[in-house]
């Protein structure tokens, strides 16, 4: 169980590193819209200032656009707090839906990041006892390696169906061959061991899945010693 | 003078393509590297200006490849990631790098310099 601990603080310290950097690049260049558009507006104005007339449907629109990036930009603040308070609690129930949210959003803010379809059982699904830090780390490192696979102008479907042998299985496809050779990586397996997740990989398919338990000995273990 | 700008973030290139215009310099933009290699056959440009993160390709690789096309082409590296030392590739550390945001006076000093050579 050490081991294991070990393994969370040092991959948990190098993921929240990781998020923390993208959302960082996210943020500077939502800043540097803003910049550039402000300094175009002076532009504007400076011109006026020498007698040229002002065009008062450039101002708007550059209002616009400072506008929309402040919201992006409070969008992206807020799922960086959510992100920051994932590890409150070591151990809790989750809505996996809403950890899938967050997690596709952190990742989107990597260059390389495909478009995410979700498609979920149209009905509440159960909560899930889990280490909601690590479960984020385990979904975005699957991620990241269909992302990598797909490419970025392609298409991740993720099908969540719940109620299946006591767990959630997310099942992760496109429309093309998902390239699984080496996957999932010694770290993924890792995290997936602690978690009690399990794969079922097909290589050369167009589709693999995981299961997630509602609640596991893993966990309760786990538990016990955080 | 004529300046080609590659970055996946469409705003911030087209708004700094107009500012450049503003001060005589005429931008294109693009926002990708496949893009900017369909665009490089086809015009002559002084300088390329290159987001160092796209999708699909690096600034750096990028720049091989529009550096094999047009071999007078000079670069300019934008990031909005913090710090040089934080780029993974020596390479990089010989080519001009600016951080966003961006200072427009700053970018065309760099520019009208590395033209002069």
């Amino acid at each position: 169980m050490n081991d294991a601990i070990n393994f969370m603080n040092m991959e948990g310290l190098k993921f929240f590193g990781r998020v923390n950097a993208s959302i960082s690049h996210e943020l500077k260049n939502i800043l540097a819209i803003i910049s550039e558009t402000a300094g175009f507006s002076n532009d504007l104005t400076d011109l006026a200032k020498q007698g040229k007339e002002l065009n008062l449907s450039l101002i708007e629109s550059c209002n616009d656009s400072i506008a929309e990036e402040i919201q992006r930009g409070f969008t992206t603040i807020k799922q960086m707090n959510r992100f920051a308070h994932s590890v409150d609690v070591p151990i809790k129930d989750i809505d996996l839906l809403e950890t899938l949210d967050l997690t596709i959003k952190l990742s989107s803010f990597l260059s390389f990041a495909s478009h995410v379809r979700i498609t979920n059982p149209g009905k509440e699904i159960k909560s899930v006892l889990t280490c909601p830090f690590l479960m984020q780390n385990l979904i975005y490192q699957i991620l990241c390696f269909t992302y990598e696979s797909v490419g970025p102008d392609g298409e991740v479907h993720l099908q969540i169906n719940s109620e299946e042998n006591g767990g959630i299985h997310l099942v992760f496809s496109s429309s093309g061959e998902l390239v699984l050779e080496g996957f999932p990586n010694q770290n993924i397996q890792k995290t997936a061991d602690i978690l009690g997740v399990e794969f079922n990989i097909k290589t050369s398919s167009i589709e693999f899945d995981i299961w997630i338990p509602y609640a596991s000995d893993k966990i309760n273990l786990l538990s016990e010693e955080l | 003078m004529k300046v080609i700008l590659v970055d996946d973030e469409q705003k911030f290139i087209n708004m700094l393509a107009k500012r450049l215009a503003f001060r005589g310099i005429q931008a294109d933009t693009v926002f990708s590297g496949e893009d900017a290699i369909q665009k490089i056959q086809h015009s002559d440009y002084d300088v390329a200006v290159l987001d160092i993160k796209m999708p699909g390709i690096s600034g750096l690789e990028l720049k091989k490849k529009l550096s094999s096309l047009a071999p007078e082409l000079k670069f300019i590296f934008v990031t909005g990631h913090g710090a040089k030392n934080t780029l993974e590739n020596d390479l990089i550390k010989k080519d001009i790098f600016l951080s966003k945001p961006l200072n427009i006076d700053t970018l065309i000093k760099i520019i009208n310099e590395i033209t002069k050579k």
